[in-house]
């Protein structure tokens, strides 16, 4: 899609020599890197640095919080109230029905919701990365034997295979979870990496590269996928959001993280119940923070995707 | 024409065969197995239990060279009781039964039993089949709807308080967990409001029989009107909750082709013509954004499959989602396989057909 026809962006700090001589020359007037105007680009996106902020935040929150504010699920304080306690000063998000505190639950849960969220993306991006370069630059068999994969992962409803596989194999462990979201969510990517590759390869400052005897390895890494970065982030900021959620529906199952342990998904499994003593606030606060988490990440991949793209000036 | 239909339908078939090998691995390495756990269910004789083993080749600790015969049998390729690649008419196993092939595997239909309660997972499908069909049905039509209406609306009426409503909007409910929004939709509207009942496709007390059994369907038949409310009264929350979030984002795709649309040229010549602004828009503009939209729409198909699992396991719908959900509690191998197969091979035949119907109606798409 973003094919690179302006040199001055098409460098990034691991561009070629010759693109680099050339970028110089261009950029003088402003001597910013593709970085820096990116950055330029996503301030003035002002949901994005909402979501940013956000998002900051809760990062702060699933690192410090369980240490500020430490909850035991295994803890059963009780209640005199059958449905728990409504919120109050006390108990800013209200107990649940055995009276463990929402918000400390809450605070708590942040760490594996974003950490399996954040790793799991990370995990997807690589692979993704790697086929999708494989397929797009090899092309031939290799392309259509890829490509094959992708589409099987595709026709197969993703959540179906994610229950069984957390059931099966996650064993309520939140490593196993991590690398099973992980592994499950990467087609999306290879397919993205793979369109920019197919358009890429054929670009001028690639035959230059390979016509100057770089090799396949290097072609690929420093010159091809630099430049087809940016829809690649933003494919990833959504598959972070939407691990987020399909975490906190296996947990809200009871088929993800074990019961002593706590998530976002793990704190809403038994809330349901809750719902016809009059208790929503067990099952409201957890999933607004999974929603505003949510928000905010696609908030940011939105300013990603405006400020990412090459074609967008400032 | 020819050429694209038939390309697209040969490249189908290495996807089908890749999913029938991911939906039997990811059983059969899941620990225990099926033969194991044939073995834990009281309900099932030892007898019962031989046949299945025997007509599965399924072996209690098998080896790779097994695994691949377990796998070949399953899929029909491979005559288990015979041990070999042929049928009792000494024919390949996997021509159908009435050209000489055999009888087992899901080649032939044959999906195997259910462990927990040894019926034929085919029959439990198929009795789960209708509440999922109307679910997603009734679904598929109103988010369509929506948001192709909003989609266009938000175009033409672009940068409009009505478009950044939508815009808003589509934020807030595309972020949303879906089964939560059913937690909050259930408290709301079942609880506190009691405006819909937030369990099953029917009122049990006032039906004749549990929903899609033979007695249900004859006292639907005798006096269709107070059942069909009964059903949709019951459909309203699951079906707003399973369309919200993915209206959300299709609204957004509809403006987006929409908006395409209307900055082409034979936009701006029906509109130098003189034609009526509302004939542009629906005539030039909106015809012209339809594939897109169409294709976008058979894509999501898949989405909703697993949407379908989220909306009938927060409201108990008796659908194949909720099916789906007590297999995996259970460990019941065979039915998981069965409706991941089959959910899964549907998914490639709408998107095919999406495929095929797109190079139909749009005449620029010609293949190399």
């Amino acid at each position: 899609m973003a094919i690179p026809t302006d040199p001055t962006l098409a460098g990034v700090a691991a561009a070629p020599p010759a693109d680099v001589a050339k970028a110089d020359v261009e950029v003088a007037l402003e001597s910013l890197s593709q970085w820096q105007l990116a950055w330029r680009r996503f301030r003035k996106h002002r949901m994005a640095m909402v979501g940013l902020g956000f998002f900051a935040f809760m990062i702060l929150v699933a690192i410090f919080g369980p240490i500020i504010m430490p909850f035991d699920p295994t803890n059963i304080p009780g209640t005199t109230n059958p449905a728990g306690y409504p919120p109050s000063l006390a108990h800013l998000f209200g107990t649940d029905t055995v009276g463990r505190d929402v918000f400390a639950m809450v605070v708590n849960g942040a760490r594996i919701s974003v950490a399996i969220g954040g790793f799991s993306m990370l995990i997807a991006g690589f692979i993704g990365v790697v086929v999708g370069a494989v397929a797009g630059y090899f092309g031939g068999w290799v392309d259509n034997v890829l490509m094959r994969v992708v589409d099987t992962f595709f026709a197969i409803p993703l959540l179906f295979v994610i229950l069984v596989a957390a059931k099966f194999f996650g064993q309520g462990q939140v490593i196993s979870l991590i690398v099973i979201f992980g592994v499950l969510s990467w087609p999306l990517i290879a397919r993205l990496v793979r369109a920019q590759f197919l358009s890429l390869r054929e670009a001028d400052f690639v035959e230059a590269a390979r016509a100057v005897g770089v090799r396949d390895g290097r072609i690929t890494f420093r010159h091809i996928l630099p430049n087809a970065i940016g829809p690649v982030i933003v494919a990833m900021t959504l598959i972070m959001a939407s691990n987020i959620v399909l975490e906190a529906f296996v947990s809200y199952l009871n088929f993800g993280i074990s019961a002593n342990q706590t998530s976002w998904g793990n704190a809403l499994a038994n809330a349901q119940s809750a719902l016809g003593l009059g208790n929503w606030w067990w099952a409201f606060f957890p999933g607004m923070a999974i929603a505003v988490t949510v928000m905010s990440i696609n908030f940011v991949g939105d300013g990603l995707r405006d400020a990412l793209d090459p074609r967008t000036r400032l | 024409m020819t050429q694209y239909i038939v390309r697209r339908v040969i490249q189908a078939i290495p996807v089908l065969f890749l999913i029938s090998v991911v939906s039997f691995l990811l059983m059969l390495s899941a620990p225990g197995g099926p033969a194991n756990q044939f073995n834990q269910n009281p309900h099932i004789s030892a007898a019962q239990i031989n046949k299945w083993l025997q007509d599965w080749c399924l072996v209690q600790n098998p080896t790779p060279l097994d695994t691949v015969r377990e796998y070949l049998g399953w899929l029909g390729v491979w005559n288990c009781s015979g041990g070999s690649f042929l049928s009792v008419h000494g024919l390949p196993n996997f021509l159908p039964a009435f050209l000489g092939g055999g009888t087992n595997g899901i080649l032939h239909g044959d999906f195997g039993y259910s462990i927990e309660t040894g019926q034929p997972v085919l029959g439990m499908i198929y009795q789960r089949l209708p509440t999922t069909i109307i679910l997603m049905g009734t679904a598929f039509v109103l988010w369509a709807t929506i948001a192709i209406i909003a989609g266009v609306i938000a175009a033409v009426r672009r940068y409009s308080f009505f478009d950044q409503s939508v815009t808003f909007v589509s934020y807030v409910l595309y972020s949303l967990p879906t089964f939560w929004l059913g937690l909050i939709l259930i408290f709301i509207f079942g609880e506190a409001l009691r405006w819909f009942p937030v369990q099953g496709m029917v009122n049990v007390r006032t039906s004749a029989a549990p929903f899609a059994t033979q007695a249900y369907w004859q006292s639907f038949f005798a006096d269709p009107i107070p059942n069909i409310v009964d059903i949709a009264s019951h459909l309203v929350l699951p079906v707003v909750t399973l369309i919200a979030v993915s209206i959300a984002g299709d609204s957004r795709f509809v403006r987006s082709a929409m908006l395409d649309s209307l900055h082409q040229d034979y936009v701006r010549t029906a509109r130098a013509k003189g034609i009526r602004e509302r004939q542009v828009i629906i005539r030039h503009a909106f015809r012209n954004a339809l594939l897109p939209i169409l294709t976008n729409l058979a894509l999501e198909i898949a989405f909703l499959f697993s949407g379908a699992i989220v909306t009938e396991t927060v409201f108990s719908l008796p659908g194949m989602g909720r099916l789906y959900y007590d297999g995996v509690e259970n460990s019941d191998y065979f039915l998981l396989m069965g409706i991941l197969l089959i959910g899964s091979v549907l998914v490639v035949l709408m998107n095919l057909l999406a495929d095929i119907a797109y190079a139909f109606a749009d005449p620029r798409i010609r293949y190399d």
